[in-house]
């Protein structure tokens, strides 16, 4: 339980980071909030020569309302959960994020190291799929944004290039007539999502919905959007049985990771139950 | 002072970090140990190659088994080698033993002794040791059978025939992790005397001490067994783990030597509950009589033998839970497998067997259209019943009286709705366990009780070797000697820790202790007044009990004695159940136990609710498991504890008194009995609430969502 030797670096800026990821290439790995990297580190089942600690750079942290609320890479979890603009504006990212983990690892964990990370049982690309948020990132290139459904490629990869570092996440204010919600099986050691499911829905005026984005964490090995569930419920009139049976069509064409705790069989049947529990909230919430 | 909720002395210690526990006496220069496991489950070991190792600086011996002088060890048969020397049984045998001078320098060189096996064909479950052509995991065991016996009384055949009813069914059980809160650890030395001593934790001074003078060869008085704060045991510590480990480095090294077993180690390679599969056939009249019951009960054993012979005839006996039945017919059969060895645990075989019979009352109850509770009244065990094995029932049969006291509890709980979407069941069930030893084993317990003063009595010294394991029997011992004597608690020393020091009270377990260390205490404290009174200072008497006693089960048909005291209990659950994930809560437990007479109604009520957490565990969530003979819950990530949260808000415990004839001011064992009757009231209340019979445990959630949607889907008989 004794991670391998590495050099250590703590730069003060994301040009700085970037350099120090060019000169040490695939030797190097940043280091944010820790909660993924410390544990593979100590199981050696990562060893990197170098690590990157951008857990201090200014330029990354704070949350940043306006139209759109900006929030920085390196904000904690708790930060999130805990924060007015986020609170009042995308409740369903404060829910999510004070939901993740335990206190200690909420205290530590970010934004942008959970989502460049991308492990399949996070909890946060589902939201961030669901909210379309835009994902900032700024590499040797140049800065560059990545859309949620860009994202999340496959288990534990992202669309990030090589030496490019995730800056900040740009998440919708919601208003009236708009709605979201996280519901979730949680594993009951780890608090990892068994099956995650974020839901977001726009009403028209005569309560139709007129449009909606959900998507799954935890049963594959990715995050994934849910595209025939949001198209069975757009324009439907956003009932119980519209959402029913919108939910019965999620999660069919996913792939399934089975473990001891739950088998792809049951992954499948929670797919669909936390889905219509997950826009049932969401469409009370846009009815207000 | 009797029944008084006095206040645990070592409660504080505890919760402060004063008290040492076994992890707590390793001191600077002592030598540490590590183990060299055999990582698969079956194998030939060719050659053992320790070069490498010995050459890693710091480290002082690397032992193998040609330095173990005798090199088997065992509570019942000792099958089990200290250390490997021809064939490895399972991923958690143990092949070498470093001693080093520091903990990582041995950790590290337990990976440079090179091991060459070949490996043999694995037995991976009971099934695969059923087999005619499965290979023998000891070549002197034919048919991989540890234990096998039968119980028949009465004409099965015509008990069935008479029935206007028959059900079948086939449960399963898991295995279960003991998961107490302080894995094992220990030091030992050779003292000054030439006397080598252990200081570990365990359940049983004196055999602990029997089975390392075995090993070393050596008089038993020649080793000394001490205990520590013992931070908890449920069954786990019975077997040796680290005890013989230590002597043999601290004899054959001469060194102090120190071991603390990582939380992975202790749950890898530890002896667990025994998974049951459970082959049950009940008959019953149309008016609810059971006429015939019938029953296979196989036990995966594991690697070794340990308790399984013992386990699996209390589980044979316990078939017909706690009704009479005029007809029975029934199997029992332990067998090695490749897995980690299957041992004692609170309830030693009870729990399984009752969670298909009570099951399968409460079916034949809803498929007859008879209340549940009525169904059992009218087969419950009485005054005089007769056992499977064809003999009355030891007297104080208080079973009706508990299911009576849980009913009129129910009747009294206030009526409230599951959350939306959820539904709500109650389930009652019985349960009956044994206190003590069974089968003819030796049962004793043996207590010194040395009174002092001037004028009057200012102090009594009790030595009896009873482990606390932490269910409080240290207090209790005093609190019975201060009761007998009429002294204050302050003023009876208890002296409990030491072999050299006491008189064998036998292990902490079987329920046991209070009734039999108990009596033994209560007995050597009248002795010693009685001395006390004839004017001998100090006075001091030694007193041996010894209960009625029992006999082994005869090999044909089972007749025979097995056991001189049995306790009783019944619970009624209230659960919640979603239906669409099949997630269950516990909302309320009923707990009725005729415990005889408590000593410290407190610790009565925390026994109690301790082994309800430990049932709810085992009911829900808690599945070691294996696959292959390897084990893929290792650690409290992937094996799955209650918390807290998971608890039941609404815990309700009766204490029923109904005096024992032989324990001490009536007093009878009551700690493994919760765990008894939880699992199949659980399953009743489920099928109350949703349909559905649960024939598996845990019941996770995916077996209960399973099980509803075949009940709805009406594939489910009633």
């Amino acid at each position: 339980m004794i991670p391998a030797a590495f050099e250590y670096f703590a730069p003060g800026s994301v040009a700085e980071a970037i350099g120090l990821l060019e000169q040490h290439g695939d030797e190097a790995k940043l280091l944010a909030g820790g909660h993924s990297l410390l544990p593979a580190l100590k199981l050696r089942l990562s060893q990197p020569g170098v690590l990157i600690d951008i857990s201090r750079v200014a330029e990354l942290h704070g949350i940043e309302a306006g139209d759109r609320l900006s929030i920085g890479a390196a904000t904690t979890y708790a930060a999130i959960a805990s924060d007015p603009a986020v609170l009042g504006g995308c409740a369903v990212l404060a829910e999510c994020a004070g939901q993740i983990g335990d206190i200690q690892v909420r205290n530590r964990g970010t934004l942008g190291g959970a989502l460049a990370h991308a492990d399949p049982a996070a909890d946060l690309p589902a939201v961030v799929l669901a909210l379309d948020a835009a994902i900032a990132v700024q590499g040797p290139a140049g800065a560059r944004s990545i859309s949620a459904d860009d994202m999340f490629v496959e288990m534990l990869t992202t669309a990030l290039e090589p030496n490019e570092v995730v800056t900040r996440v740009t998440f919708p204010v919601l208003g009236a007539g708009e709605g979201a919600s996280y519901a979730k099986l949680k594993h009951p050691a780890s608090r990892y999502a068994i099956v995650g499911v974020a839901a977001y829905v726009r009403l028209h005026a005569d309560g139709s919905v007129a449009a909606a984005r959900v998507a799954v964490t935890g049963a594959g090995p990715r995050a994934e959007r849910q595209h025939a569930t949001e198209s069975a419920l757009v324009g439907s009139a956003g009932d119980a049985a519209a959402i029913a049976a919108a939910a019965e069509l999620a999660g069919e064409s996913m792939e399934y990771l089975g473990d001891i705790h739950a088998s792809e069989t049951y992954r499948r049947a929670m797919v669909k139950v936390y889905t219509r529990r997950a826009l049932e909230q969401a469409v009370a919430r846009a009815r207000g | 002072m009797i029944g008084a909720s006095l206040p645990r002395p070592d409660a504080v210690g505890k919760v402060t970090g004063a008290t040492a526990y076994p992890g707590d006496l390793v001191r600077a220069g002592m030598a540490h140990l590590a183990v060299v496991y055999a990582g698969r489950p079956h194998a030939r070991i060719r050659h053992i190659d320790t070069s490498a190792a010995r050459a890693l600086p710091g480290v002082l011996a690397v032992l193998t088994a040609a330095d173990v002088p005798f090199n088997r060890f065992g509570l019942i048969d000792a099958d089990a080698p200290v250390l490997c020397d021809d064939v490895v049984r399972y991923v958690g045998d143990r092949v070498a033993l470093v001693v080093a001078d520091d903990p990582a320098s041995a950790r590290a060189a337990t990976a440079l002794v090179r091991v060459d096996y070949e490996d043999l064909p694995l037995v991976g479950d009971v099934h695969a040791a059923l087999h005619p052509d499965a290979p023998l995991l000891h070549p002197h065991r034919p048919g991989n059978i540890v234990h096998r016996l039968q119980i028949r009384r009465g004409d099965p055949d015509r008990g069935f025939a008479e029935a206007d009813i028959v059900l079948s069914e086939t449960f399963r059980t898991s295995w279960q992790e003991h998961a107490f809160l302080q894995p094992e650890a220990g030091v030992a030395w050779v003292d000054d005397d030439g006397r080598i001593v252990v200081e570990t934790a365990g359940q049983w001074l004196h055999e602990d001490r029997r089975q390392i003078a075995a090993m070393l060869r050596l008089p038993e008085d020649r080793v000394v067994v001490r205990y520590a704060a013992i931070g908890g045991a449920f069954g786990g510590r019975e077997d040796l783990g680290v005890q013989h480990l230590l002597a043999l480095a601290a004899w054959v090294c001469r060194r102090h030597v120190a071991l603390v077993w990582r939380r992975d180690e202790s749950m890898a390679t530890r002896h667990k509950r025994h998974p049951f599969t459970i082959e049950t056939r009940w008959g019953a009249r149309r008016d609810g009589t059971i006429t015939a019951v019938a029953a296979r009960l196989l036990a995966d054993g594991g690697a070794y033998a340990s308790t399984s012979q013992e386990v699996v005839k209390i589980a044979t006996l316990f078939a017909t839970g706690c009704y009479e039945v005029a007809n029975v017919a029934l199997e029992g059969l332990a067998l090695y497998t490749n897995n980690v060895p299957s041992g004692a645990f609170r309830g030693f075989g009870s729990p399984q067997a009752q969670f298909a019979s009570e099951s399968m009352v409460t079916r034949l109850a809803r498929a007859l259209g008879i209340d549940p509770v009525e169904m059992r009244r009218r087969n419950l065990y009485r005054e005089g019943s007769i056992e499977p094995s064809g003999e009355p029932l030891p007297p104080g049969v208080s079973v009706r009286a508990c299911l009576d006291a849980v009913v009129d509890e129910l009747a009294r709980q206030p009526q409230s709705a599951p959350p939306a979407g959820w539904r709500r069941g109650w389930g009652v069930a019985c349960g009956i366990k044994n206190v003590g030893y069974s089968f003819g084993y030796p049962e004793q317990a043996t207590a010194t009780v040395e009174l002092s003063g001037a004028d009057v009595i200012e102090r009594a010294v009790v030595r009896t070797g009873v482990a606390d394991v932490g269910q409080g029997s240290h207090l209790a011992m005093r609190q019975i000697a201060a009761a007998a004597l009429g002294l204050a608690l302050g003023q009876v020393h208890l002296i409990s820790d030491d072999s050299a020091a006491t008189p064998d009270a036998g292990s902490a377990s079987a329920s046991r202790l209070t009734l039999v260390a108990g009596r033994a205490v209560h007995d050597a404290a009248l002795a010693a007044l009685a001395r006390w009174h004839d004017e001998e200072r100090p006075a001091c008497a030694t007193v041996q009990f010894r209960p009625r006693a029992t006999t082994p089960l005869a090999a044909a048909d089972g007749a025979g004695r097995p056991n001189y005291c049995y306790g009783y209990t019944a619970q009624a659950l209230e659960v919640d159940v979603d239906p669409a994930t099949g997630a269950c809560r516990v909302v309320t437990i009923i707990s009725a136990h005729d415990v005889g007479r408590a000593i410290n109604r407190q610790q009565v009520e925390g026994q109690i609710e301790g082994a309800l957490a430990q049932a709810l565990g085992y009911a829900l969530m808690e599945e070691f498991q294996m696959r292959d003979g390897q084990v893929r819950t290792a650690g409290f990530s992937t094996y799955l504890l209650p918390t807290a949260l998971d608890m039941a808000p609404r815990i309700i415990p009766l204490i029923l008194e109904h005096a024992d004839d032989q324990g001490p001011f009536g007093a009878r064992g009551m700690s493994e009995m919760p765990l008894v009757p939880f699992a199949p009231a659980l399953a009743a209340a489920i099928h109350d609430a949703t349909g559905a019979w649960l024939s598996r445990q845990p019941m996770t959630p995916e077996r209960v969502r399973a099980a509803v949607r075949r009940a709805t889907a009406g594939e489910e008989q009633p």
